[in-house]
């Protein structure tokens, strides 16, 4: 790797304090943003269409006024920094590059608006398109690319100018899923070897999972919870954080010290609460177990069964209730349950994870 | 000189000074130096020998510029400027444009026969009450007709009726050609109690159907020409230019009379160079400019002084006798029915 | 499409290569009789022609009233090129991205030279010029011709902005062009096709003007359709073919010389 050539100039931190956007004076895209990014860390905002994950990041980037609050990258405020001051790399999802150009006048242009010797600018666009593994491509025209090779250009002509972060809007949206996952390889591995500070903007939660440092979801406006991936999926807070990435089986009830009250009476297994309250019961399905008859929380008839090659996942249907879902590793000894078999499930207390409503 | 330059000197100390001096010089200066007389004429041969020979020679006599239009429509072009500055200081068009403008006032009612000596030799017609202003030219309206298909030359405005003739006649779209206007006048004559008899006229026009109807004279000659058509009406001029070119094209004369189709000059009301309008209407009375002009396109002369040369004196309408022959229309009376008669004429000619 | 399939007649294709020949000859054909009466000797059109001659070309390249008024109707076609292409240009610009209030308004505002009848635009000109007492300059036509010639500008250049992918211009600003170069780098040669196709309708539509042309020129120097119309009513001969054969080629020659200068330059540059 040719560090010299496209190497970060130094990746900053980011830090959004208390940032709010409107947007006709009175609809909240942005709710009291916080958030913290560190040199070098692999960041994403996750979240649905809507939730202001894209308006955040456009923030970052100078496209959209900060209503309320500041943004400081490296220690420095540039909330109201003009765009093009920002020393920023961006990837957008419609790759957006310039299509009346050429590959190599593409990944040259923001060295050219630095007023670069030729010289530099030249060894520093080879070493850039050597580096997406677009060599041979110079003058060819976006036109003439598939969208992963366009999306390399987009790429090489962010990382080029040795930005002090990478910002990517939902980069990968528009490839198709083998493309998707290999660019989310070299993508993760791009920013490693360069060290970049990089913002990721997705919708996908398994993207995310898969690529991140850590996580931001974001529902309405505001982020629900920041964390590392295995906490984001081990240790929801929030419902719609629970909900939203992978499945879980939701249960409404009462928690207290002797454990989880199941609306309806029947206690369910979970860690012991201080204090009575109304709260939520989530367990993923990986978690629930077919036990013996004796030891079980719920018993049901099999609904339907998915095969899904490493793993199986059973739907149960226990009377008076939503269907639970039971996901299965695929093991050898194991014989395959078939729909209408009666079933009893049951799981750990500590694989349980409580939040309130 | 010294009272010159003092008065100046005062009156450059304020703006209202200048300004009153633009005012009243700027008309005096034009007048004595470049006297522009606009006027309108025809294109074609006749604009030929206005630019090349007539209009040069009245320039130089004059010590004046002639801005001379040649791009239609004058009418509406006059009515759009201002009345007390007009585009034209003497209107050229055909005798029906002039009875439109008089009653609107854009062309004056009557000339002043001192300012213009060669009224006096005019013939009765060239100044006659169906004229406003002095007809300078006219030429005959009657029939052309092809020599080589085996048809007697006609003799009546009747002889276009004849079956044989169906969808071989020419006449014209009536609400925009004058010519075409005349030979309805016309029709209620031959056909009818009169010039003014409407209805027998759009009766004989009805019988005149399959008719071919042209916008232009222009496109009648070449109607003519390429046999399109084998009868149609036209003016003497439209067929004596051809003269000498071995086409099978002649004109006839019916016996009931040709219409008279006036080149009319008229001064505008407005005008800030009447003195110049006048000389230029007086001089296109002249014997040898009339002389020129009518031997050049056709037009038989209005000064009874004019001696042409045998070729033309042969058939243009150049003495009292043959003079006798053209009927001039109630162009007053027809303008004030057009809209009625377009709209009759073109129920007729569509059904 | 196979070869089997190929070689069976398909009454529907017939049908759609039938009315498609009818189309195209429906368009070609009125030129193509110009062009017989433009070479055939005699001063009027018959069918079929009595020989060839370049009389009318000649009468036309050696008459001084069509060479002038070919020059004019050139130079006032140029200078209204360049007019409505700077203000269409910079009106679609503003409409799209000003940000201003009404734009919809705005925009049929500027439409609308096109829904009144040009001839009525050319009299009401003529009557502005007389009564400003300014007469009947060149560049008052120049300015008559650009008011009709501005719409067609602005509609092509707005359909390409209504296309435009502004992340492009943004990826421009965050790899550090500052707003006016991300025009001149980004913003301009993208837009340029739609430009230069309405700078090329600009250009036609002031060299074949004639309603408005009729009021706006001054006599003696009239552009060529008003020449030419006047010619027909009193020389109606093959002159006047001769002239629509040279306009014809003329203004395809424009359309050629544009496109190969520089609309298809926006692609091939560098």
């Amino acid at each position: 790797m040719d560090q010299t050539a496209a190497g970060q100039a130094g990746a900053a931190s980011i830090h959004l304090d208390g940032v709010s956007k409107t947007y006709d004076g009175r609809v909240l895209a942005v709710d009291d943003v916080t958030l913290h990014v560190n040199p070098g860390e692999f960041f994403s905002l996750l979240g649905p269409s809507g939730c202001g994950k894209t308006t955040t990041l456009r923030m970052i980037a100078g496209f959209e006024t900060v209503d309320r609050g500041r943004i400081h990258v490296g220690g420095q405020d540039i909330t109201d920094m003009p765009v093009h001051k920002r020393e920023m790399g961006m990837v957008f999802q419609s790759y957006a590059l310039f299509p009346h150009r050429t590959v190599t006048e593409n990944v040259a242009f923001g060295l050219r608006m630095r007023g670069l010797a030729r010289a530099e600018i030249a060894e520093r666009v080879r070493a850039a398109l050597e580096l997406v593994a677009l060599t041979g491509f110079e003058d060819r025209r976006p036109g003439q690319l598939s969208g992963g090779q366009q999306q390399r250009v987009a790429l090489a002509r962010a990382i080029v100018i040795r930005p002090r972060v990478l910002l990517c809007d939902e980069p990968l949206g528009a490839l198709d899923r083998k493309l998707r996952q290999q660019m989310q390889f070299e993508l993760k591995q791009l920013q490693k070897e360069l060290g970049l500070t990089l913002v990721f903007v997705t919708h996908d939660q398994d993207e995310a999972l898969a690529m991140s440092d850590r996580i931001a979801v974001m529902n309405a406006g505001r982020i629900d919870q920041i964390g590392t991936p295995g906490e984001i999926y081990e240790r929801p807070q929030t419902r719609f954080v629970a909900d939203f990435i992978g499945e879980i089986n939701l249960f409404d009830g009462e928690a207290h010290e002797g454990g989880f009250h199941l609306d309806g009476g029947r206690q369910l297994p979970a860690p012991v609460s201080s204090g009575r309250r109304r709260r939520v019961l989530a367990v993923r399905p990986e978690k629930v177990m077919f036990v013996e008859e004796g030891g079980s929380v719920f018993s049901g008839q099999i609904e339907s069964v998915n095969f899904l090659g490493g793993y199986t996942l059973y739907r149960v249907v226990a009377t008076g209730r939503r269907p639970i879902l039971v996901k299965e590793t695929n093991l050898s000894e194991r014989r395959a349950r078939a729909p209408g078999e009666l079933v009893h499930l049951s799981w750990n207390p500590q694989d349980v994870v409580l939040f309130d409503h | 000189m010294l009272r010159k330059s003092v008065t100046r000197r005062r009156l450059m100390k304020t703006g209202a000074g200048l300004a009153a001096m633009a005012a009243f010089g700027a008309p005096a200066i034009l007048h004595a130096q470049a006297r522009t007389l606009k006027i309108t004429t025809w294109g074609g041969k006749w604009g030929e020998i206005m630019k090349g020979e007539v209009l040069p020679a009245f320039e130089k006599e004059h010590g004046c510029t002639v801005q001379a239009d040649q791009a239609f429509p004058f009418v509406p072009k006059l009515q759009a400027s201002p009345r007390n500055d007009p585009i034209y200081d003497v209107l050229h068009t055909n005798s029906n444009e002039q009875w439109k403008c008089v009653v609107e006032g854009l062309v004056v009612d009557k000339l002043d026969a001192r300012a213009i000596p060669n009224l006096k030799d005019v013939y009765p017609y060239a100044v006659s009450d169906k004229i406003v202003g002095v007809s300078i030219f006219t030429s005959a309206i009657g029939l052309g007709y092809r020599t080589d298909k085996g048809l007697a030359k006609p003799t009546s405005w009747k002889d276009l009726a004849d079956p044989k003739l169906a969808g071989q006649r020419g006449g014209y779209l009536i609400p925009v050609n004058s010519l075409g206007q005349a030979h309805l006048m016309m029709l209620g004559k031959i056909y009818g109690k009169g010039f003014d008899d409407l209805d027998a006229a759009y009766k004989a026009l009805e019988a005149l159907k399959p008719i071919k109807l042209y916008d232009f004279t222009g496109q009648m000659e070449k109607a003519l020409l390429s046999a399109e058509v084998s009868v149609g009406v036209i003016h003497d001029s439209g067929i004596y230019r051809y003269d000498g070119t071995n086409q099978p094209v002649d004109f006839a004369i019916p016996s009931e009379g040709v219409i008279a189709l006036e080149q009319v000059l008229n001064i505008t009301p407005g005008t800030r160079v009447k003195e110049l309008a006048n000389a230029y209407i007086d001089y296109m009375l002249r014997p040898d400019v009339q002389k020129k002009l009518a031997e050049g396109v056709w037009y038989s002369p209005s000064n009874t002084k004019v001696k042409l040369d045998a070729k033309y004196d042969a058939r243009l309408f150049n003495t009292p006798e043959k003079v006798a022959k053209l009927i001039q229309m109630d162009w007053k009376w027809y303008n004030e029915r057009k809209d009625d008669i377009d709209l009759r004429v073109a129920r007729i000619l569509r059904g | 499409m196979s070869a089997s399939a190929r070689r069976r007649p398909d009454p529907v294709r017939i049908a759609y290569l039938a009315v498609n020949g009818a189309i195209v000859f429906f368009l070609i054909a009125p030129i193509l009789i110009v062009g017989v009466f433009a070479v055939n000797p005699t001063p009027y059109i018959s069918f079929p022609p009595t020989g060839f001659s370049l009389r009318w070309f000649e009468k036309f390249f050696t008459s001084p009233d069509f060479m002038n008024s070919l020059w004019l109707s050139l130079r006032v076609a140029v200078a209204v090129l360049v007019l409505s292409v700077l203000i269409g240009a910079m009106c679609a610009l503003a409409l799209v991205r000003g940000n201003l209030p009404g734009s919809r308004f705005l925009t049929a505002f500027f439409m609308s030279p096109l829904m009144l009848p040009a001839i009525l635009t050319g009299l009401a000109l003529f009557q502005l010029y007389l009564l400003s007492g300014v007469g009947r300059p060149v560049w008052g036509l120049v300015m008559g011709h650009t008011l009709v010639a501005v719409p067609y500008v602005l509609r092509t250049t707005l359909a390409v902005l209504h296309n435009f992918d502004r992340r492009v211009e943004e990826a421009a600003a965050i790899l550090g062009a500052s707003p006016i170069r991300v025009f001149f780098e980004v913003t301009l040669p993208l837009i340029r096709p739609g430009v230069i196709a309405g700078g090329i309708f600009a250009f036609i539509v002031s060299f074949d003007q004639f309603p408005i042309s009729l009021f706006l020129v001054l006599p003696n120097s009239e552009t060529l359709p008003v020449v030419l119309f006047n010619y027909m009513k009193f020389d109606l001969d093959g002159a006047i073919a001769a002239a629509s054969m040279v306009s014809i080629v003329m203004a395809l020659s424009v359309v050629i010389i544009l496109e190969k200068l520089i609309g298809l330059k926006a692609y091939v540059k560098l």
